[in-house]
């Protein structure tokens, strides 16, 4: 674990430096540690792949006294409970209107349309982060035969529910939104509802398993 | 309550932020000068969030159908009240019937205009701003349209406030921002980073006229990465006023729309000079100026001492 400066009023909290699920695990520990926390010092915490990063009133405390502070806390680490992964079943249209990236996927990879989304939807996905957009989850590891590079230039609007894939990502786009991503399909299922906690649906650490509909 | 008569370039509903969720992507989209927006609190006789509007754009007006105290802060503007003209950062009593115009902004870009009642906005998640790309908060979610009418709540007259010439910062361009080195400063050589500190000539930057309230574009000669470097970062946690690089070269300042970032972070902006992002506006020249963090945080003592502390209570 690695502490530094996050700008003034920040702390930047490094895991590891690669995209692994034993990194992710430790970040989602943590995470759940500091939310379990409950310190009025701590205004939002955005955990993601690597790291976690804490935004911290600087009126209450200050960089190394928060340091400290998590710290002398972190010794009751091994207690927290830490609440299991869900796993979410999300039914897919794939193609057509609804995927219009996927003649491209296809002849990126090589692949025929079906074998495109047989791939996508044969992996269990980690939610290895949540953002960009309320609710957007960010999900891995895409099989590496999927791989395509983001658009060169983004789409001012992607549709909400659209699926993308992006290098060995995929996700969701849970608003209508700019967005670089290629689509391959499209999903009615509610990403986030701001009139309802926990607002989001999905969590990180939590699991997606796609469907073809 | 209060009709909005033109509502300029955009108005809607903000205050100071939605925080403590972050980890499910959800931004603050908070005010973003927040002294102006504590100024204009105080003004008004409130220690704490108000919703308020935030409005850019000249030629905008409303009518309110009670008795009220409003105040305008930010951007200098120039304000009437029924045709007469109208104090900037002062607590101004207005008549049920009365309008309130501002005709044009003269230093500055974003206005902010409170009253002494609440505004009957929706609150999502315990703030009142409005989120505008996912059209939640505020006003249904959206910037005022013209003849739409909100109703203020729990209105009190405030005894008449008036906050001091000497309190209000300039936001006159050229601008001048200065930043504690961020976390992929040393992907970027010392011959390149010089474009973004050098005073004299071609190296200031440029607003761009593609910014908006999730981030403000710059334009001018493009940073390059060196040789061999990754250009972009696994995407991580970003918080407003980080400077981020992308592939193309040109700086994007984050505000606060945004909560996880994939683009090299070349610096921060100091906390004591996150208002005036509120109010670069396009073709405003920029320069940056590299800090220590220890001489950012003494910056921002001083804004607090200087500033904050002198306000009304």
């Amino acid at each position: 674990m690695d502490w530094t400066r996050y700008g003034e009023e920040g702390i930047r909290i490094v895991f590891g430096k690669a995209i692994n699920a034993d990194v992710h695990e430790e970040v989602r520990q943590y995470y759940f540690f500091l939310k379990s926390l409950d310190l009025q010092e701590i205004i939002d915490i955005i955990p993601s792949f690597t790291s976690c990063i804490i935004y911290f009133n600087s009126r209450l405390t200050s960089f190394s006294t928060l340091v400290s502070l998590l710290k002398e806390k972190e010794k009751g680490l091994p207690q927290t409970q830490i609440p299991a992964p869900v796993t979410h079943t999300i039914p897919v249209m794939y193609g057509g209107q609804y995927g219009p990236d996927i003649e491209f996927v296809c002849s990126y990879s090589g692949l025929t349309a079906d074998e495109v989304i047989e791939i996508h939807v044969s992996t269990v996905y980690t939610v290895f982060a949540v953002g960009f957009l309320p609710g957007f989850p960010y999900l891995g590891t895409l099989d590496k035969r999927l791989f395509v590079p983001r658009l060169e230039t983004p789409r001012l609007k992607v549709n909400e529910g659209s699926v993308g894939i992006a290098q060995l990502q995929t996700g969701i786009y849970s608003f209508e939104s700019p967005g670089g991503w290629r689509i391959i399909g499209k999903t009615d299922v509610k990403l986030f509802d701001y009139t309802e906690a926990p607002y989001s649906l999905l969590k990180i650490g939590d699991r997606v398993r796609f469907v073809p509909l | 309550m209060i009709e909005i008569i033109n509502p300029a370039w955009l108005a809607m509903v903000v205050d100071g932020g939605r925080y403590g969720y972050a980890d499910i992507g959800v931004p603050p989209s908070s005010v973003l000068d927040r002294y102006a927006y504590t100024a204009l609190c105080r003004l008004l006789g409130y220690s704490t969030d108000i919703p308020v509007l935030e409005i850019m754009g000249h030629d905008f007006s409303l009518k309110v159908n009670t008795d009220v105290s409003c105040a305008i802060t930010g951007a200098r503007v120039t304000a009437f009240v029924d045709s007469t003209p109208a104090a900037l950062w002062k607590g101004i009593r207005v008549k049920a019937g009365s309008t309130i115009e501002v005709k044009e902004v003269t230093e500055g870009l974003r206005y902010y205009l409170g009253f002494s009642g609440i505004i009957d906005a929706a609150q999502v998640t315990g703030s009142y701003t409005t989120n505008l790309e996912c059209r939640f908060g505020g006003y249904f979610g959206r910037p005022f349209l013209k003849g739409d009418r909100i109703a203020l709540k729990d209105i009190h007259i405030p005894d008449e406030r008036v906050i001091d010439e000497s309190l209000i910062p300039s936001m006159q361009a050229p601008h001048l921002l200065r930043i504690i080195a961020g976390e992929e400063r040393d992907r970027f050589s010392p011959e390149t980073l010089k474009s973004l500190f050098e005073i004299d000539g071609d190296p200031w930057y440029k607003v761009s006229t593609k910014s908006n309230r999730t981030g403000i574009r710059l334009e001018g000669r493009p940073l390059e990465f060196k040789e061999e470097v990754e250009r972009s970062i696994i995407s991580e946690g970003i918080l407003p006023g980080i400077v981020q690089i992308p592939g193309d070269g040109q700086p994007i300042i984050v505000l606060y729309e945004r909560t996880i970032g994939g683009y090299a972070r070349i610096g921060h902006v100091a906390k004591t000079d996150r208002d005036l992002l509120a109010h670069l506006k396009p073709l405003d020249k920029v320069r940056f100026q590299m800090i220590e963090p220890e001489e950012a945080e003494r910056l921002w003592d001083e804004k607090i001492t200087r500033y904050y502390d002198m306000l009304p209570k």
